[in-house]
């Protein structure tokens, strides 16, 4: 028990964390309750997606600068294509959006390994590269979504858990159904092992290169999933890349994964990402001026990686 | 101890202040920061709040996002219980289930500066498609009918560049003589407009004229340092811009006027509609006017319109008649009720 709460003590931190600002919340907002929750998850579901993926790339012991911009490109891909189906095939448009993220994902991961130019290097072109695919498909903001994918995130799940946003299912759903069985296959530890120590890795016989186009490729599909996201959330397709890339390293940090690689899982910085929508939303009902509440978002982190930094340090030391 | 009792004496006031206002809680949404046009728009809002007398609490979502990040700011003020909205959308279609969430809680919504598709919604606009029209024609009409321009556009994938180009494409229709030499998006960035222009110049190919969609003044700035011959420009009603026009010798320019301060005008359409005066059309259109600076009227209007302590990127018009009713000192102070 005490094992797997050490195990675990930064997850449980956060969960403690967001508990708290829930709390203030609903002391500032006597009314904030179902709705505000169902809303802050919406809210929260494209950063999920977008931190899901910079997380696994990170694991791995890489950065994708490119996350925002993929997201980017599914969903127009999605809406150009969903703006003349029926409900029939706007399925099989969902499945080829999630290939068109893998393939992505793949064509990073690849030329990383390939070029062994740094990982943030290639994937800092690559944000380019698939900003300017986005707009290709398509010029301005457009297209359209099928009904029943916008519904799958509006409201509760009905009956007597009516209080469970649908998006939250959505969002759980979908990344443990990726991760999960990754996790624990071998795939997983390759991942783990590439991002802890490479050169020990690849002594150990783990094929490094194609762990990391696969962990690359994971992201990309993630990356997908956040682009479907923000069509389902918006109803279009939007080419401009949104705020997903530097928000999805913030939580990232946030959630406990180490920059260097190797260390930590997904759903800490799931966790982050609600911490981080959830103190914009206070700042918001306390009518806080909007130049300062960057500089609050940001100081707030700091200060929560710093203070769990130094309780890791006491902990290593006793 | 005299200053502490001074201190209790001005909380007194402010609590007896505050429970006294009976007013409105309104709420802004806008997704552009850090740009002079969006920085009037929001003080715009927050001095006709203040002069109106009936804004309690205002509530600014103001940072730079997206329209997914738009109805998260949208849904936030809803749970802040405001009683309208006003917002510069970030789109016209994907806020519409956001929108329409506020309107179900009985919240009036206002789009200012673009509109919006969702039912129930009000919409204070200024003319895009016109505003680049006017603009074109008067430079077109300026060069003879004939000649080689350069497009300098908004933001790539921006329903206002887009609404622009509409305008500005119908304008170059009906000039068969007039060809598009070099379009490029400045993306509504100074730096990269000017380096833009910079380039361009640099190729030596020849042009007779620039229209911008609104960075205008580092354009002139470029033509200046670089020495390369001025062509006739038009730009928007900035600042900065419009001074050039009375100050530069030999520069030929127009400027359209897009008054940032539709926010305020939004301000007194949601507080009307709170009220219970109700317009009879969703949509009310700000139609653009033009400065230029070739003709002694057009030299009186831009002379009329100066003022030093104004930033150089803010537009000129700091007003939209009928509609606020601050005056330039409260504008420029940016301060909103309560503050």
């Amino acid at each position: 028990m005490t094992r797997w709460i050490g195990k675990h003590a930064w997850n449980i931190g956060l969960a403690a964390l967001l508990a708290a600002l829930l709390g203030v919340t609903k002391l500032i907002q006597p009314e904030f309750g179902v709705s505000g929750v169902e809303s802050l998850t919406r809210a929260a579901l494209p950063f999920a997606f977008a931190t899901a993926a910079m997380a696994v790339v990170v694991i791995v012991g890489g950065i994708d600068l490119s996350v925002a911009s993929m997201m980017a490109v599914t969903g127009v891909t999605a809406a150009v294509l969903m703006q003349h189906a029926g409900d029939g095939s706007s399925v099989a448009v969902t499945f080829l959006t999630l290939l068109v993220g893998v393939a992505m994902g793949t064509v990073n991961g690849s030329l990383v390994v390939l070029t062994k130019v740094p990982d943030i290097v290639v994937t800092l072109a690559m944000l380019f590269v698939w900003e300017g695919v986005a707009l290709l498909i398509l010029e301005a903001p457009g297209g359209a979504v099928a009904d029943w994918l916008m519904a799958a995130v509006v409201g509760g799940l009905g009956g007597v858990v009516d209080w469970v946003p649908r998006a939250l299912i959505l969002m759980v759903f979908c990344i443990s159904v990726v991760w999960v069985p990754i996790k624990r296959s071998r795939l997983g530890l390759s991942i783990y092992a590439t991002g802890s120590d490479r050169a020990a890795a690849f002594r150990s016989g783990v094929a490094v290169g194609r762990t990391r186009v696969a962990a690359y490729a994971v992201a990309g599909l993630f990356c997908a999933l956040g682009g479907l996201s923000l069509t389902m959330i918006t109803g279009i397709g939007e080419p401009v890349p949104g705020p997903y890339l530097l928000a999805s390293v913030a939580a990232v940090v946030l959630g406990g994964v180490t920059l260097g690689g190797g260390r930590g899982g997904l759903l800490g910085p799931i966790i982050a990402v609600f911490i981080l929508r959830l103190i914009r939303l206070m700042l918001t009902l306390m009518a806080v001026d909007p130049n300062v509440t960057t500089i609050v978002e940001g100081a707030i982190m700091v200060i929560v990686v710093m203070i769990g930094g130094l309780l890791t340090l006491k902990g290593r030391r006793r | 101890m005299r200053q502490l009792t001074l201190t209790a004496a001005g909380f007194a006031l402010g609590l007896a202040s505050a429970t006294f206002a009976e007013g409105y809680s309104i709420g802004v949404s806008n997704t552009v920061q850090g740009n002079g046009w969006r920085e009037q728009m929001i003080c715009a809002m927050r001095a006709q709040a203040r002069v109106s007398g009936e804004v309690e609490k205002l509530v600014v979502a103001h940072r730079n996002t997206d329209a997914a990040g738009q109805i998260e700011d949208i849904r936030n003020l809803i749970e802040a219980g405001v009683d309208a909205i006003v917002l510069n959308p970030a789109n016209p279609d994907a806020l519409n289930s956001a929108i329409k969430d506020a309107i179900d809680a009985g919240i009036v919504v206002v789009a200012v500066d673009q509109g919006v598709t969702a039912e129930g919604a009000y919409i204070l606009s200024n003319n895009q498609s016109e505003y680049a029209y006017l603009g074109a024609r008067w430079l077109f009409e300026r060069l003879g009918g004939k000649g080689d321009v350069i497009y300098m556009r908004g933001a790539a994938g921006t329903s206002a560049d887009n609404d622009r180009h509409d305008g500005f494409s119908r304008a170059l229709a009906e000039f068969a003589d007039i060809q598009v030499v070099h379009e490029v998006f400045t993306g509504w960035q100074q730096d990269q407009g000017k380096q833009q222009i910079f380039d361009f110049i640099a190729t030596g190919i020849p042009f007779d004229g620039v229209w911008t969609s609104g960075i205008d003044n580092v354009i002139v700035d470029a033509f200046l340092e670089s020495g390369a011959p001025l062509v006739p420009i038009v730009g928007a009603d900035n600042a900065g811009f419009v001074a050039m026009l009375q100050d530069v010798e030999g520069l030929q320019g127009a400027a359209v006027t897009n008054p940032g301060s539709v926010g305020g005008a939004g301000i007194t359409l949601a507080l009307r509609i709170l009220g219970g005066d109700v317009p009879e059309s969703r949509t009310v259109l700000v139609e653009p006017v033009l400065w230029e600076n070739t003709s002694e009227d057009g030299r009186e209007m831009i002379a009329a319109a100066q003022n030093p302590s104004l930033d150089p990127e803010w537009p000129v018009s700091v007003s939209v008649p009928g509609w606020t009713t601050y005056s330039m000192d409260d504008i420029i102070a940016c301060e909103g009720p309560g503050g």
